[in-house]
């Protein structure tokens, strides 16, 4: 009996465990989302994974600028965004953003001035197709937080840029799974749709969804961003006037005028397809038949 | 020099001889090639992120190289007791301290040029390139940097019985400035005095380790570092291990070792 | 002729464990004379202050007054070391060296030819039968094998003076007699050895002359025949005379 007593308390440690496992069992799934995962990454870090996330597509931003980029003390003096990442050389960001990267300014100490010879001075931006190195980091970006949506936007145009669209729509459509209701990644897949595809109808599907899912968020008071509004709507009403649906278009651009923060010459757009449809409207002169 | 050399032979037989570098050098191998066997959107022309990842695995290891290897060197020489015969021969102590410098560092520069090597072919493979004058000027940098990390650790390794805490201190002391000592000047201006005098005497006191890491000008294809700045720069870290090794020596000299 | 080892009041004190303590001595105006060809026992309790002038001798230590000397050359002059071969009691080599690297690296720093070093390597490999572990690294080593390994390196450089410290400590009986031949081979050379041992009867045996140390100060030296004779007893004896141990009497 002496020796079976270890083997028994075994046995009956054992049958603890087990009863335990089976009664916490359904209690367990409610307690961390972090524990349901199925994704490494989220498993290892938890929500520091956000950390990390943020930290890539900074990367991309600093591969973008090779290397040129302002320090954590340099940002925190002057804030700086990402919007220049897809935004064309003339635009307000493109030269907003001239303005944030000159931080460097002259050297302070013979320290810094010897150091500048070991750093990239140069503000330049990647291109002749070297846009492609910003690519690894906004993937792992997106693969830490398949909820920042910046990430797929961005990495979505410049696989457009560089040609690979289905790249591009596969990644869409994998940022849409993540985030089903984000006006900004229906957006840019219905861009997708309509410049690179030259596929109109589909272009205008995913541009109404992203209407609607931008409504339902204002309606359930969450505040939206309006610039994505601005640019669905400008874009579908674009497509419109291609179409010839010029009342459709009109009806657009006056829901981009409220989020513009240029109204007047969007305005300026309402008038002239309001004279467009009128001239449609008037009935064919006597001497035209 | 016989005896410095000696010693040197002595350290670097050791580093090679422990596991340490092999266990480094086949992660940063591992980790690189596995980065770089991942396609990002099917284009297999994107280099830049493996460089990267390279260069920082290989920044990483070397200062774990240089500051483990170091941070043992004297304590381990007490508590193993093997600096009694070593110092029962016509050695002095200054040789003994200059030896373990050399060792130390001589095993950084072999150990990174077997990182540099691998670095190179990992690079080269998908740019087909090789701006050779470019990674010399990496690894050189990189190189004599190092000198000062091991000239401030055998110092460190003077005062600390316990390699672990000089390998700690030196850890943050090094990551340190290698992060925040370029922008010192700026935080310190934003202080109010006495604060900001404190600050920025101390942005001058440091030796400033960041401009030694020209992996970004690697990374992204940029130019040479002139050859003079190269020059001055080498100059300057020699001054500060030099100071740092007498500084080592003052102190080492005189410790009692008793037996 | 000059002594081999002098010291002349030679004094160690060291800063008390307790503040409270004044400042712990531990030699008292030690005054020793080694001549050469000698074999000089030095005895004493544990504590007694033997390891710490062996210390001020090696130069591990500085003394606090008084001065130390090795061939005429003050002890804090490296110089002084270099005819000197030094065995610990306890014995640490790096482990990661063979016994081979070992020895040539010390003969390095004693500044030997290559050629020579291999041939004394050789030699003395055999001598303390090592020969076939020679490519083994230390640390696969027994700790008699250890000891063996110091006694090379003790006698690589063909030192003039032997300092050894419990030289026998740990030793089976075959090793403690290996040591005694080397020491006795050594003398016969005309070598100088200082030794300090608790085998008593081993210095008894070895020894030309001794000095008795105890709380620092020196408290007998002399030729062991003579030391016998004065005090008619053995060594053991005369040695727990003078560190005034009193034998437990029976009930």
């Amino acid at each position: 009996m002496k020796k079976l007593g270890p083997y028994l308390i075994l046995l009956l440690l054992l049958a603890a465990c087990f009863s335990l496992a089976t009664i916490l069992q359904p209690r367990a799934s409610g307690w961390s989302k972090r524990a349901q995962s199925d994704n490494v990454l989220k498993i290892l870090f938890g929500d520091g994974r956000r950390l990390f996330a943020n930290h890539f597509f900074v990367q991309a931003d600093v591969s973008f600028h090779s290397g040129y980029y302002p320090s954590i003390f340099d940002q925190a003096r002057a804030p700086k965004d990402t919007r220049h990442l897809t935004a064309k050389e003339g635009e307000p960001a493109a030269e907003e953003h001239e303005r944030q990267m000159n931080f460097l300014g002259p050297p302070r100490d013979w320290i810094e001035r010897f150091g500048r010879h070991f750093i990239i001075t140069d503000h330049t931006h990647l291109a002749g197709n070297n846009e492609r190195e910003i690519l690894p980091w906004l993937k792992l970006s997106a693969e830490l937080d398949p909820q920042k949506i910046e990430t797929y936007t961005v990495a979505a145009y410049w696989l457009r840029d560089l040609g690979k669209v289905k790249e591009a729509e596969a990644f869409l459509r994998e940022g849409l799974l993540n985030n089903p209701d984000s006006p900004e990644i229906l957006f840019e897949l219905g861009r997708l749709y309509y410049e690179n595809y030259h596929d109109p109808a589909r272009a205008r599907n995913v541009w109404d969804l992203g209407l609607r899912r931008w409504s339902e968020q204002e309606a359930a008071g969450k505040n939206p961003d309006l610039f994505p509004l601005e640019q669905i709507a400008v874009n579908l009403s674009r497509l419109e006037e291609q179409e010839g649906n010029f009342a459709r278009a009109i009806q657009l651009l006056e829901i981009a005028k409220r989020a513009s923060p240029n109204p007047e010459a969007l305005q300026k757009q309402i008038d002239e397809l309001k004279q467009k449809l009128d001239t449609r409207a008037l009935p064919a002169s006597p001497g035209s038949r | 020099m016989n005896t410095v050399l000696a010693l040197t032979g002595v350290v670097i037989k050791e580093m090679y001889r422990r596991k340490d570098f092999y266990v480094l050098f086949v992660l940063t191998a591992v980790i690189t090639l596995l980065m770089g066997s991942v396609s990002f959107f099917h284009d297999t022309r994107i280099v830049r992120y493996v460089k990267e990842i390279a260069l920082l695995l290989i920044w990483v290891s070397a200062l774990v190289i240089a500051v483990g290897t170091t941070a043992r060197q004297i304590p381990a020489e007490r508590e193993n007791r093997t600096i009694f015969p070593l110092l029962a021969k016509p050695v002095t102590r200054a040789q003994v301290i200059l030896g373990k410098f050399a060792g130390c560092w001589l095993a950084c520069g072999l150990a990174l040029i077997v990182f540099y090597l691998f670095f190179g072919v990992v690079s080269g493979s998908r740019e087909h390139s090789w701006p050779l004058l470019n990674y010399f000027q990496a690894f050189w940098l990189q190189w004599v940097m190092l000198g000062i990390v091991v000239a401030f650790v055998l110092l460190g390794s003077v005062f600390f019985s316990a390699p672990s805490s000089n390998a700690t201190i030196s850890f943050v002391v090094v990551l340190g400035i290698l992060l925040l000592g370029r922008y010192l000047n700026q935080v310190a201006l934003q202080q109010p005095e006495p604060l900001r005098s404190i600050v920025y005497g101390l942005y001058f006191l440091i030796p400033h380790l960041e401009w030694y890491d020209v992996r970004d000008l690697i990374v992204y294809d940029q130019g040479l570092v002139g050859w003079l700045d190269c020059g001055l720069a080498t100059l300057y870290a020699a001054v500060y291990a030099a100071l740092l090794l007498f500084g080592a020596w003052l102190v080492f000299r005189r410790k009692a070792l008793n037996l | 002729m000059e002594p081999i080892v002098e010291t002349k009041n030679l004094r160690v004190e060291f800063r008390a464990q307790n503040s409270g303590q004044a400042r712990k001595v531990a030699v008292k105006d030690l005054n020793l004379s080694i001549r050469a060809g000698e074999v000089f026992g030095f005895l004493g309790p544990n504590g007694a202050g033997k390891t710490t002038t062996m210390n001020v001798l090696l130069g591990f230590v500085n003394a606090t007054s008084g001065a130390a000397f090795l061939f005429g050359v003050d002890v804090r002059e490296p110089i002084a070391r270099q005819r000197i071969g030094y065995l610990p009691e306890l014995t640490y080599y790096y482990k990661f060296l063979t016994a081979e690297e070992l020895l040539r690296f010390y003969a390095r720093i004693f500044g030997i030819p290559r050629a020579e070093a291999d041939r004394r390597i050789e030699q003395l490999l055999k001598l303390v039968e090592l020969d076939s572990a020679r490519k083994r690294p230390i640390k696969t080593y027994s700790k008699g094998m250890q000891q063996r390994v110091g006694l090379a390196q003790a006698l690589i450089n063909n030192p003039d003076l032997l300092i050894l410290d419990e030289p026998t400590s740990g030793l089976d009986p075959l090793g403690r007699m290996k040591v005694r031949e080397i020491i006795q081979r050594l003398k016969n050379e005309g070598k100088t050895v200082f030794f300090s041992s608790h085998e008593l009867g081993e210095v008894e045996t070895v020894c030309d002359r001794v000095a008795i140390i105890n709380q620092g100060e020196l408290k007998v030296e002399g030729r062991v025949a003579d030391l016998v004779e004065k005090h008619q007893a053995n060594l053991e004896k005369i040695f727990l005379n003078i560190i005034g141990y009193q034998p437990q009497l029976s009930s």
